[in-house]
């Protein structure tokens, strides 16, 4: 699953005239966290349906992703979304409206028309903040992000290349657990039965060590950088510049304009419903 | 944010890192539960999200720990692939602000084992009110709702409070944390000393 982190893999073949990896990061997020907000105000399938599947469209077309690793990472939702999908269906809050239409009755368990809308838009919800959140997650550089989060977002450079030096240290943190791994079973301790006693007993025999590690590394990194003339101070220059530029702009504007349509075609249709707790 | 150690900004960071690789871990095994149990599926390990203010609000003793570490959290996560999106970064804040709320009202001075659980199920708290806003809790029934804070109370008590106490204690054990505030208090102290008449 870590694997899934380098986004800067593969070279584009095509000229993107609005790649998504170019964009950026702040804005970027800004925009998908603005697009959730809009449309959780939403609770019918339409509006929902109508904007998951232009925002599948806005990743296709200028998110250069690979499509199995978009897959591998939303098919979870699926799962998730029939989960919801099922309790929204059968276990409805709402009392039943008397003329809403039967669709399925099983034993103890009807489904009505009513009921069967409100899940559905429920179980789409979970699909489409998964897709928006994929359309930033695939196309974003962690160090970009950073970077960027410390030069348009004022966030403390302190804070910041914490945030950096422990993020380098996964990719040491799962060597380290290979070696332990090899360790326990040199020494003939590496069976781990599926008892309860013997699982918490493997839990402690990894993590503690790990985090111990992790502890001395960050002690050590703080020393190196402090040595090195870190002072973690505001007004420090930068070799890499994350700039703003109009494609910024246009990107919110398209991603803004996806809401709209969508809240417009399911008013159109008379089907557009507001989200109030009242549900 | 001044007065910070960048050593403790980068233990902080690290520890949050190590668990935001286990909060992602949690995530898959959250949502095989909800396939099959429906929402209450991440009720019952719900806990688990909160250990990391826990664990670095009782190692660190600061203010600002608890927040900060599950923010920082959020933020790796996303980064390595929690497709709940930028707003999980605002989810982990929440969840940092309930359970800074505990550790601020006991004005920084108390980490005894009442006080982590109390942490772990304000955050529960905090969260759950967040649930109904963006996870459209308000369209399940009633009974279920008051299953699912109840379970998420009991899980984050004992998943996030007593694991997330049980694994510092540990930590503090094998002496990495000697320089630490956790080394100071009276529960470390008597493992320690145990530790050496053995």
């Amino acid at each position: 699953m870590l694997a899934l982190q380098n986004s800067k893999s593969k070279p584009s073949r095509r000229h993107l005239f609005l790649a998504l990896g170019r964009l950026n990061p702040s804005i970027k997020a800004m925009t998908v966290v603005l697009c959730v907000v809009l449309l959780s105000l939403a609770f019918d399938p339409v509006t929902i349906a109508s904007a998951l599947l232009l925002t599948l469209l806005m990743t296709w077309l200028f998110g250069n992703i690979a499509w199995n690793r978009w897959l591998l990472l939303f098919a979870p939702f699926l799962i998730l979304a029939l989960g919801y999908f099922w309790t929204a269906a059968l276990f409805p809050r709402e009392a039943i409206q008397p003329d809403s239409v039967l669709i399925l009755s099983m034993g103890p368990f009807k489904m009505t028309n009513q009921s069967f809308q409100i899940a559905l838009a429920l179980c789409l919800r979970t699909l489409l903040f998964s897709a928006l959140s994929l359309l930033f997650i695939l196309t974003t550089d962690p160090v970009r992000l950073m970077l960027s989060l410390m030069q348009q977002c004022k966030l403390p450079p302190k804070l910041a290349y914490g945030i950096l030096a422990g993020f380098r240290f996964l990719p040491l943190f799962r060597e380290e657990l290979a070696i332990m791994q090899r360790a326990h079973r040199v020494r003939g301790a590496g069976r781990i039965r599926r008892t309860p006693r013997s699982l918490l007993y493997a839990f402690k025999r990894y993590s503690i060590p790990l985090l111990a590690g992790a502890i001395h590394k960050s002690e050590r990194a703080a020393v190196a950088m402090i040595s090195r003339g870190f002072t973690g101070k505001s007004d420090r220059d930068f070799y890499t510049r994350v700039q703003i530029t109009w494609r910024d702009g246009l990107f919110m504007a398209l991603m803004l304009a996806i809401v709209a349509f969508s809240f417009g075609l399911s008013h159109f249709l008379g089907s557009l419903r507001w989200y109030n707790g009242e549900l | 944010m001044k007065t910070w150690k960048l050593r403790d900004i980068i233990v902080l960071s690290s520890l949050s890192v190590v668990f935001a690789v286990v909060y992602v871990l949690f995530l898959q095994v959250g949502n095989v539960l909800v396939g099959f149990m429906g929402p209450m599926g991440y009720e019952v390990i719900f806990g688990i999200w909160f250990i990391v203010s826990i664990i670095s609000a009782y190692i660190l003793q600061r203010p600002g720990a608890a927040l900060l570490s599950e923010t920082v959290a959020g933020v790796v996560e996303l980064l390595i692939g929690n497709t709940t999106g930028p707003v999980l970064i605002l989810s982990a804040f929440i969840q940092g602000l309930g359970a800074e709320a505990v550790f601020a009202a006991m004005r920084y001075r108390s980490y005894s084992t009442p006080v982590l659980m109390a942490a772990g199920m304000g955050s529960a708290i905090l969260s759950f009110a967040w649930g109904f806003i963006h996870s459209g809790f308000a369209a399940l029934s009633a009974g279920l709702l008051l299953a699912m804070f109840v379970t998420r109370m009991i899980s984050s008590a004992l998943l996030a409070g007593l694991l997330g106490k049980w694994i510092a204690d540990s930590l503090a054990r094998t002496g990495v944390l000697r320089s630490f505030p956790i080394a100071k208090t009276a529960s470390a102290k008597q493992i320690r000393s145990k530790a050496e008449a053995s």
